[in-house]
């Protein structure tokens, strides 16, 4: 197996533990690579049809590399008619990115999720997990400049 | 092992312990519908095709999966369930795109099997070509020569080039072998029928009914047979001697024919009806429409001149000088070449523009060529003579607004009134049909039928007389229809209308290239169509010789590799064409977004076409759970699911020597490229 | 004068969202004396972040939307007046905490004050009892399943424990995938011992030896909470029941983001490594589960209930209405006041819990949606409805996982539809055709309707699919995913109607539909809106070119004078025309 990801060994050998799998190299490498699928499917004795075929029908999977902030904008009930659809449109505008894409320098990718569950502060979105909620423009921007001095 | 005993639409079913409410139906002779099972994989409860109700609670279960219990009752042949059945159908058929039969198939009146028998004649056996030609097409010599090639307008070739020169495969499988080959004739079964009228649609309805046994007698009212073929169709386009060849063969299949037998004086429809158990009426169409201008009397009919020339055999003609033929249609073309080759100046009047002409674009390229000339936009008005001459008064013309049918009518230009002088003036703008004594006429006088060419009391009838004026293959496949509807008569068959079930990526014109699926990879040929050999243009101005002899072999096998082969290689054995046709569910029932997937040509002998997948799932379990090879996975999920090979890498090459997904798979999704 | 005895910050996903983790920070930089603990979710999430300062008197004193600057904190310790935060009379009438009674008010991470506050002690209770008499006790209860489709706890756990000889499985579905639904999260957060002692009960009267949490990924805190407490259980050998020789496993598996996977079949085979796909019931779970293992799979909701069941059945039942006993957590969003958690007795009617409790204005609301975007959604005419398992389905909804959205009369019911029908058609499985692509083409002619296409045949061709689907799914999901469309079709016909025959929009919500105007007797030429539109559409005069504007709603947002609306399209001003 390829040795970079040799962590998979202290995971058994059961199938049951592939979904484990994968988020395990998702969370090292931000995504699952051609590699990561023959590795976990090599760990397992699984087809790498099989695996990718577990991976690609599971949301929270990437397969290409997301960017240094990654943007999760809620679109769950309560934040969709609260205006998750104008914050996208805002984002995209700001960040010249739509849904599931990355910044070209890098820095920025943007995806739309299922709700966050932070219903109550609606609009939402995450930026790598730190949840901002009650957006409006202005503070979207805010946030998203702050973003922006730290990479300067 | 213990039974249960259930119903299925009030009959008593026995399933063994752990059956399936449609394992244990189709033991009892019940079928239901199904598409992701095949008894031999796990289930997968995906399609729904199979759903019954459960009358106790209402509920729809899938036939597939459920297993039934003691005293259970549901349906299977309700509206309601079949409504449901429809709209699984219905809804698996808005993501599936493909072509059942190919588009030239479609488009040709008489659904001849053109790729079967451009693929053999491809393959140098055009023995084997004529066979599958005749199946729809008893007249191949003819049409092989006259059609206006329906089939080539629709042809996929027309992305990329020119289409293929289908016709012309007809033309050579039939001058090579239509003499030799002789159908597999049934003993007589003692049933007749009289044919009146010995034309296209007559010969073909008496071809079909012979082929099934009956003895056919056609009644002809001129001297030789062949309708139209004979006496409008000029002799520089068909040759009589290749009719009289072609007629020749219905002689040698005991089809009688009496010439000079005319209806109303040497019998009436009802007459033949006495005699005979079932009459076919085609008698064509052959009064000429009137001009409405005054001095048209002077004016000879398109139809007659013709008519009167091909009796002269085409001897001996006289020259008819300075000629307007008047009209836009094939028969004006067909009066204006035959005029131009007795020596005439030959000048075509037409009231709109060239593009409105409803003439075949080639014979108007070829008249143009010949020395025609046209007048557009042109209206006659009024017709004079003097001195010998004749004056033919008309009006310029301009487009105005489209009308009912979608042409622009013509409206006249105030002040723009001329006269042509000439010799003779020709009108050909049209001809109507006489209905014969006995049956009756619609509206427009045309013979009335019912939906299946019935006039009643087991007559039938078909061509030009029920249409109107249209072209020889139509009247063929007319005469077919009408034979297999009499014969489903007298032989007490209820004859269901056909259902023409048929998936399409489309017309030709809403393609691209990239759109086109190469089956035979980069062997179709990409080269230019055939052209043909014409005779000289002093020969085509002067003689009434044949335009062009017939192509050979060699070029017509190399014409064949251009073909593209559109036609779905699982055609003859699709569940889903099989099951749509059944519920009779049409392929826009529903209509919306296909799912982004491509087919893929890379394996050397299997196609995958995810655009025909139905995501079944057979394909996937076969391979894991029956050859235990896992290389097929469902990907994605939700509308975009697609069964798709990891990273989209393709089949491997050792999947050649299995092809168990390619049999199980019930569409054309996965398939062998080579079609048998 | 009672002093202070600890001081306790909100911080759960809600308050951490709102600033508590700010607020944390500086009331622990003051090395104060008494301890300043992280706890849970009381459910107000629209106050906070919240604190609780506790009394040595055994009171405690409430303050609301609290900052992490100087004044606020030092007034908090000084126990000033400003942002005291009380729950209204109205409110604590209706309010029965039986299963939140400790959320938001003990540290999650600390086993000891949970069993301080009675924690273990129904597990304790069950060993006594033995596992036959819990089940009893469980059925005796009427506790119906939280997650959902609310069958018998009672009765799953007894299919699961008549099973012998074999290895049984336990999951606690803690996939709570509908959006506007946070009760498990908030529970798992704030009181994940109590969710686990429910596990622990139903392991052992079932006899299954080996649990599952599969929970959403996007829960990361829960997670942290649930495998502290995980581990003090173990530790404490809470595991190891009285007569086992082996101790229960315990696993928490993350979800990968498929709201399917909230169907039992389809969770089992994500746990078992594979695409999560229901498949065809019979056989049920707990004849054929994970591995093909018996399982039993509970929500997390009604595993928190079980301890509070076993400690006093006659009082659960006492709770709530026949065949709907207890009481059910809800989750309120959208357009009200109090958006956050109530836990309610089963009963109440939707006018309590709109108007009583989540302070909702009367008039200003037209509909409820409930169970997510696969419920249904229930006209403010309809509020004396009693939100119970039975009332809401006989009106075309469902209780669901108890999430509430409240929609307020400026919401265009079609497009609201759209975007249920957009998420739960994005989230099928993509197995059963009528679901795959039923789905897809109701989905299609609701956009196709709100971008002002629609034809009035759309309506029956959404009504008669529909029904199909619902009739033609094998899952939960497709069965009820077109819910939203045919249950706003019951209700809000007309606005369906408007769409398609008038082109008009109602709620001129639909951006096809409408225009935005600027009503000139209000505009006071501040130019706001005019630096704040995104696309240059508002001129100097301010007025707004509709040819130019996306209908993003900045303008609308920014103007202090509320003179900026939508309007019917075609009366707003347009350049092009």
């Amino acid at each position: 197996m390829d040795k970079s990801f040799s962590y998979l060994e202290e995971l058994g050998s059961s199938r049951n533990e592939l979904i484990k799998a994968l988020q395990m190299i998702q969370n090292r490498e931000g995504y699952v690579s051609d590699d990561g699928i023959r590795a976990a499917a090599e760990h397992f004795s699984l087809s790498a049809a099989d695996v990718e075929g577990v991976l690609t029908f599971y949301a929270q999977f990437k397969r290409n590399k997301p960017g240094k902030y990654e943007i999760n904008i809620c679109d769950g009930t309560a934040c969709h008619i609260k205006g998750a659809p104008l914050i996208q449109e805002w984002i995209s505008a700001e960040l010249g990115i739509k849904d599931g894409e990355t910044t070209s320098d890098g820095v920025f990718s943007l995806c739309v999720v299922a709700c966050l569950g932070c219903c109550s502060l609606a609009p939402v979105m995450a930026v790598n997990g730190k949840v901002y909620g009650q957006l409006d423009r202005k503070k979207l921007i805010k946030i998203l400049n702050e973003y922006r001095k730290k990479e300067a | 092992m213990a039974e249960i005993k259930f119903k299925i639409d009030g009959k008593e079913v026995i399933a063994r312990d752990g059956e399936t409410i449609r394992s244990a139906a189709i033991k009892a002779n019940i079928d239901i519908p199904a598409l992701c099972t095949n008894g031999i994989v796990s289930k997968t409860t995906s399609c729904f095709v199979c759903v019954v109700k459960d009358v106790k609670t209402g509920r729809f279960l899938p036939s597939c999966s459920a297993c039934p219990s003691e005293g259970q009752e549901v349906e299977s042949d309700t509206a309601e369930v079949r409504d449901m059945r429809r709209t699984a159908l219905g809804l698996l058929l808005s993501e599936h795109t493909g072509d059942c039969e190919a588009p030239c198939m479609v488009a040709c009146p008489a659904h001849a099997r053109v790729e079967e028998y451009v693929r053999l004649g491809r393959q140098g056996n055009f023995e084997e070509a004529l066979k599958v030609i005749k199946e729809q097409i008893p007249l191949p010599m003819s049409i092989g020569r006259v059609c206006p090639r329906f089939c080539e307008k629709d042809c996929r070739k027309n992305v990329t080039g020119k289409a293929v020169s289908i016709n012309d495969f007809k033309r050579l499988a039939a001058d090579l072998y239509y003499d030799k080959y002789m159908e597999e004739l049934p003993a007589l079964n003692g049933k007749t029928i009289a044919v009146v009228g010995a034309g296209p649609a007559g010969l073909s309805a008496a071809y079909y009914l012979r082929l099934k046994g009956y003895a056919v007698t056609i009644f002809e009212q001129n001297s030789e047979p062949g309708g139209f073929l004979r006496y409008g169709i000029p002799q520089f386009r068909l040759p009589k001697e290749i009719l009289k060849r072609e007629i020749a063969h219905f002689l040698k299949m005991g089809i009688v024919i009496k010439c000079n037998q005319k209806a109303g004086k040497d019998f009436t429809v009802d007459s033949l009806k006495s005699m005979f158990d079932g009459v076919i009426v085609a008698v064509g169409c052959w009064t000429p429409s009137s001009m409405r201008i005054e001095g048209e009397e002077l004016a000879l009919q398109g139809i007659k001149y013709l008519e009167d020339i091909a009796a002269k055999n085409w001897e001996n003609l006289e020259n008819p000088g300075r000629t307007v033929v008047v009209g836009g249609g094939n028969t004006a073309m067909d009066c204006a070449r035959t005029a131009l080759r007795c020596g005439g100046k030959v000048t075509i009047v037409y009231r709109r523009t060239e593009k409105e002409m409803p003439a075949e674009k080639l014979e108007v390229e070829e008249a143009r060529e010949e020395g025609v000339d046209f007048l557009f936009l042109t209206a006659p008005l009024r017709l004079r003579e003097e001195n010998g001459k004749k004056f033919l008064a008309c009006q310029k013309m301009e487009l105005g607004a489209p009308d009912a049918s979608g042409r622009r009518s013509p409206v006249p230009v105030e002040g723009s009134d001329f006269e042509i002088e000439a010799d003779t003036v020709i009108a050909a703008i049209g001809q109507k049909t006489k209905a014969p004594e006995g049956v009756e006429a619609d509206k427009r006088g045309n013979v009335a039928v019912s939906k299946d060419l019935s006039c009643g009391n087991m007559i039938y009838a078909a061509g030009d007389c029920v249409t109107g004026p249209a072209t020889v293959v139509e009247a063929v496949a007319a005469g077919h229809k009408a034979a297999d509807s009499l014969m489903a008569a007298l032989e007490g068959r209820k004859e269901e209308e056909k259902f023409f079930f048929n998936v399409s990526r489309g017309h030709w014109r809403s393609l691209s290239r990239e759109d086109l699926v190469l089956l035979r990879g980069d062997k179709v040929s990409d080269e230019e169509r055939v052209a043909p050999e014409y005779i000289s243009m002093e020969e085509r101005r002067t003689s009434f010789k044949e335009l062009f002899p017939t192509i050979p072999a060699e070029k017509i096998m190399k014409e064949g590799e251009r073909c593209i082969e559109c036609s779905c290689t699982g055609k003859g054995d699709c569940k889903l064409k099989k099951y749509s046709e059944q519920y009779k569910v049409a392929p826009d029932m529903f209509s919306g977004e296909k799912s982004i997937c491509t087919v893929d040509t890379r394996h050397p002998v299997i196609v995958h076409d995810h655009k025909k997948c139905i995501r079944c799932g057979i394909c996937v379990k076969t391979c894991s759970e029956v050859i235990n090879k896992h290389i097929l996975s469902a990907m994605k999920r939700g509308f975009s699911t697609v069964v798709q090979t990891a990273f989209d890498e393709g089949l491997p090459s050792y999947c050649a020597d299995c092809g168990a997904c390619v049999k199980e798979c019930p569409t054309g999704a996965l398939d062998w490229k080579i079609k048998k | 004068m009672a002093e202070i005895k600890r001081i306790k910050i909100g911080a759960a996903s809600c308050g951490l969202a709102a600033g508590a983790g700010e607020v944390v920070t500086a009331f622990r930089a003051l090395d104060l004396s008494y301890p300043v603990v992280e706890t849970g979710c009381i459910g107000h999430c629209y106050a906070e972040p919240i604190v609780e300062v506790e009394l040595t008197d055994g009171s405690s004193i409430f303050y609301s939307h609290v900052k992490g600057d100087e004044k606020n904190v030092n007034d908090i310790l000084a126990l000033g007046e400003e942002n005291r935060f009380t729950v209204s009379a109205e409110r604590q009438k209706l309010e029965k905490l039986m299963v939140t009674r400790l959320a938001g008010r003990i540290d999650p991470k600390d086993m000891e004050e949970y069993k301080a506050n009675g924690g273990f002690s129904s597990l304790a209770k069950a060993f006594e009892m033995g596992s036959e008499a819990v089940i009893e006790n469980m059925k005796k209860s009427g506790l119906r399943g939280r997650g959902g489709a609310g069958f018998s706890t009672g009765m799953k756990w007894g299919f699961l424990a008549a099973k012998k000889d074999t290895e049984k499985i336990m999951i606690c579905n803690a996939d709570e995938g509908d959006p506007g639904a946070f009760m498990d999260r908030s529970l798992m957060e704030s009181v994940p011992f109590q969710v686990l002692e429910g596990m622990l009960i139903g392991a052992f009267a079932t006899g299954a030896s080996r649990l599952f949490i599969y929970c959403r990924a996007e829960y990361p805190l829960a997670i942290k909470h649930l495998k502290i407490a995980i581990d003090k259980i173990c530790e404490a050998k809470l595991n190891l029941f009285p007569g086992r020789d082996k101790a229960l496993e315990i696993v928490i598996k993350e979800g990968a983001g498929a709201f399917v996977c909230g169907e039992e079949t389809a969770m089992i085979a994500s746990l078992e490594g594979r695409r999560g796909q229901p498949r065809f019931r019979p056989p049920f779970p707990t004849d054929r589960g994970w591995n093909s293992f018996p399982t039993s799979i509970n929500n997390v909701e009604t595993f928190a209930n079980v301890p509070v069941v076993l400690a006093d059945v006659d009082a659960f039942t006492a709770l709530g209405t026949p065949g709907n006993t207890g009481t059910k957590i809800f989750a309120l969003a959208g357009d009200l006041k109090y958006p956050g958690l109530v836990e309610v007795p089963m009963g109440v009617t939707l006018a309590d819990i709109v108007y009583t409790i989540g302070g909702a204005e009367k008039g200003a609301v037209k509909a409820v949606q409930t169970g997510g975007p696969s419920g249904g959604c229930i006209p403010a005419e309809e509020f004396g409805a009693r939100v119970d398992y039975d009332s809401l389905k006989a009106l075309g909804a469902i209780v669901g996982s108890g999430g509430l959205i409240i929609i307020g009369n400026d919401r265009c019911m079609v497009e609201t539809a759209r975007y249920f029908l957009d998420f739960t058609h994005r989230e099928s499985c993509g197995k059963c055709t009528f679901c795959r692509v039923g789905t897809m083409r109701m989905y299609e002619t609701m956009e196709r309707i709100v971008a002002g296409k629609g034809v009035p045949e759309d309506i029956d061709f959404l009504e008669d699919l529909g029904q199909k689907i619902r009739k033609g799914s094998l899952c939960a999901l497709g069965q009820t995913a077109p819910n939203p469309v045919l249950s706003t079709l019951r209700y809000f016909r007309h606005e369906y109607e408007a769409h398609v025959v008038d082109k008009y929009c109602p709620a001129k919500v639909c951006p096809a539909l409408s225009d935005v105007a600027v009503e000139e007797t209000k505009c006071i030429k501040c130019n706001l809106c005019r630096k704040g539109c995104p696309v240059g559409a508002i001129s100097s005069d301010i007025k707004v070119d509709n040819s130019k504007c996306t209908r993003c709603n900045s303008c609308i947002e920014i103007c202090p004078k509320k003179a900026i609306s939508r309007v019917k399209k075609g009366t707003g001003f347009d350049s092009s025309k």
